[in-house]
């Protein structure tokens, strides 16, 4: 049984992870090319949204290295992302590869079938229950740790002192955590990650920008699709806050350790502009651009796939946030055809008008205490 | 507080029989927009975000245009429609993207409609804003008794089958929203009897057949309305009971790709009858859409004039 999952994010080093405590037999997914998207796009119905198109074309090329075993999230909500793996399925098959397709459901709907779905990769007769589940515990405990190690780095790339220092902290705590296995081993390596991260030298009082970034989950992690956005504002003295992790999406409990704020504080928040779930990340998008405004950023950046239903939704919902709360929004619409010309055009004039009405604010700020 | 606007768009075609029987019984009236016209799709589409799905696009020309004509917009929450399904995204964020369109609308009122939930713990909702409209107690619970009486018969199972007309059958598959719009659907069901076939619809296919069908999926379909077009799909592929299939599909619909492509996939597997795929878009030009439908009529007639034991006829 040769696996391939794909990517997203630090799925990649989740994977590898899981690979290691089960001992399975795993083939690493390339990078998405453009080449990666122009085969899924042509195998893949026109309107399907841009991670089934993405995720397509890289379970092509898995399957010419040899993998036999498809790994797909699944999930029931209104959003299609559940009903991928079915329709990548057949595809794959009417184009005559043989393989098999098995569909993760996540833990967050049902532990049950998470834990029926993960028994066609890991067998009973492998790894016992009580195993497996002190096991996927621990993987989850990495998977928590490696998102507030990014969640340190998009706070601090903007006022690193010197450039890069903040990637190179990451990518030694990321290695650290990454041959961390046990509970022991995880909390010696999140001390060890922290101390990683106090080296490096911040310019704290340097002006900068408080900038949230929202959206869909594959498009706002995949840094091939939405452009490398956390390096870009990093480059740009922006100081960045995402609301949206792997961590969060599968707390069993939704809790959204990694953002701080739990769902029904986030659903409270969107209320008045949005006042039910929508499936997807949705309900998250408003609720954590109405939070990020009443914190205080500069603006919001919105990643969608095109067509995202429930990002639609909230794109809809979001001229009103932005109006009423009085912070830029960028809603970027994802497929297949955007150029990267186009986006950092659209990026650059938001960043403008956040600075804009920063100087305004400050200006009027400073002329009230002259006054009094 | 008297004039209840009901734009005619999305689940009105299905519900709004029962939705004007609520705002009748509390003796306000009911204004309904007019029949889809060439302005209301436009000023639809100028109003909305150009990646939403042609429905909802259709739905905000019909809002704008009950701007003047009510004191008080009704959009309903369609939570659930059948048990174990989910609804649409749209339908379930309707009433929020209704608020955010315009800031001079009139005040829109949405209360949730959980049809799965068999004991209407619902209804709760529209009590209430009966009661916001002025009405008393007891007026407010015989308009909600009113409305389940009248959702009642909407839902109720269809005796018999599908019955066969002169000429030969054709299943056409879509949303009742989009059918049932004469502008949209651009008359395709009257068209389509004119050239001498007869339409069948999803709605007309029994629930039993269709839950027949659909239990044949390797994966449960979540989305009410496309579960059921798929399931009615099948049923008519499978027994042979039409010449062909039409699939109508709106741009950028969600679910509706998905199941295109679902249809589409098992079509070629079976290989039973037929099938053609049409997307509506607010540019859709006549011609172009009739010239496909007469193509794929007489395709289907002449495949049944070369092969007597084919489907073009289905007596059963």
């Amino acid at each position: 049984m040769k696996i391939a999952v794909p990517r997203m994010g630090n799925l990649s080093l989740i994977i590898k992870d899981m690979v290691q405590r089960f001992d399975l037999d795993y083939l690493e997914t390339p990078p998405f090319t453009e080449q990666t998207m122009e085969i899924g796009a042509a195998l893949a119905p026109e309107f399907a949204c841009l991670p089934l198109k993405a995720v397509l074309g890289t379970f092509v090329g898995a399957l010419a290295m040899g993998a036999d075993t498809l790994v797909t999230g699944g999930g029931h909500g209104p959003c299609r992302f559940g009903y991928y793996g079915e329709i990548q399925r057949r595809i794959l098959e009417r184009e005559g590869h043989d393989f098999r397709m098995v569909v993760l459901e996540p833990p967050s709907v049902s532990l049950r079938a998470f834990h029926d779905s993960i028994r066609s990769v890991i067998p009973r007769e492998q790894v016992g229950f009580g195993t497996l589940a002190r096991e996927l515990y621990l993987t989850l405990s990495k998977v928590l740790l490696l998102d507030m190690l990014d969640k340190r780095a998009l706070q601090l790339r903007g006022l690193e002192v010197v450039a890069g220092s903040v990637d190179e902290a990451l990518a030694d705590a990321q290695e650290i955590v990454s041959r961390a296995f046990t509970r022991k081993e995880l909390s010696a390596a999140r001390k060890e990650g922290d101390a990683r991260f106090r080296e490096v030298e911040i310019e704290w009082d340097r002006p900068h920008l408080k900038v949230g970034l929202v959206g869909e989950i594959f498009v706002v992690l995949e840094t091939f699709f939405n452009f490398d956005i956390e390096h870009w504002l990093g480059r740009r003295n922006v100081v960045v806050e995402r609301s949206v992790t792997i961590s969060d999406t599968c707390d069993p409990f939704h809790r959204n350790p990694v953002f701080g704020y739990p769902e029904h504080m986030v659903a409270r928040m969107a209320k008045p502009y949005l006042s039910h779930e929508v499936g997807g990340d949705g309900l998250l998008t408003v609720g954590s651009s109405v939070i990020f405004a009443r914190r205080g950023f500069d603006a919001v950046v919105h990643f969608l796939p095109f067509t995202c239903m429930p990002e639609v939704i909230a794109k809809g919902v979001l001229g009103r946030v932005s109006q009423e709360l009085e912070m830029p929004v960028l809603s970027l619409s994802i497929d297949e055809q955007t150029g990267k010309a186009g986006v950092e055009t659209r990026l650059e004039a938001l960043l403008d008008l956040a600075w804009s009405n920063k100087a305004k604010s400050l200006h009027a700020r400073a002329e009230l205490q002259a006054v009094t | 507080m008297t004039r209840i606007g009901l734009p005619r768009a999305l689940l009105f075609h299905q519900y709004g029989d029962a939705w004007k029987s609520f705002i009748e019984t509390l003796g306000l009236e009911p204004v309904v927009s007019s029949t889809t016209t060439g302005e209301i799709l436009t000023s639809g589409t100028a109003h909305t975000d150009n990646e939403s799905c042609l429905p909802v696009k259709v739905f905000t020309g019909h809002l704008l245009k009950l701007k003047e004509a009510a004191d008080a917009i009704l959009v309903p929450r369609v939570v659930t429609q059948n048990r174990g399904m989910k609804s649409c995204p749209k339908y379930l964020g309707l009433p929020d993207i209704a608020r955010a369109i315009d800031h001079d609308l009139p005040p829109i009122f949405a209360p949730v409609m959980d049809l799965a939930d068999r004991r209407h713990k619902w209804v709760n909702d529209w009590y209430e804003m009966a009661l916001r409209f002025g009405a008393s107690q007891s007026a407010a619970r015989a308009a909600v008794k009113a409305m389940l009486a009248s959702l009642k018969s909407c839902m109720a199972p269809l005796a018999g089958a599908a019955t066969t007309d002169a000429g030969f059958n054709v299943g056409v598959a879509g949303h009742v929203y989009n059918l049932q719009d004469p502008r949209v659907s651009m008359g395709l069901l009257d068209r389509i009897r004119v050239m001498g076939a007869s339409p069948l619809v999803v709605e007309k296919v029994p629930r039993r057949l269709i839950r027949r069908e659909l239990k044949t999926l390797e994966r449960k379909i979540r989305w009410d309305s496309e579960s059921d077009i798929v399931g009615a799909v099948l049923h008519w592929s499978r027994s042979r009971s039409v010449a062909g299939v039409i699939y109508l599909s709106s741009f950028a619909c969600g679910p509706g790709s998905m199941i295109g492509a679902l249809i589409e996939d098992q079509f070629g597997r079976e290989k039973s009858v037929p099938l053609m795929s049409i997307t509506l878009d607010e540019h859709s030009g006549e011609g172009g859409l009739v010239t496909r439908i007469e193509a794929f009529l007489d395709m289907l007639r002449y495949a049944s004039a070369n092969d007597p034991s084919s489907a073009a006829g289905g007596a059963r």
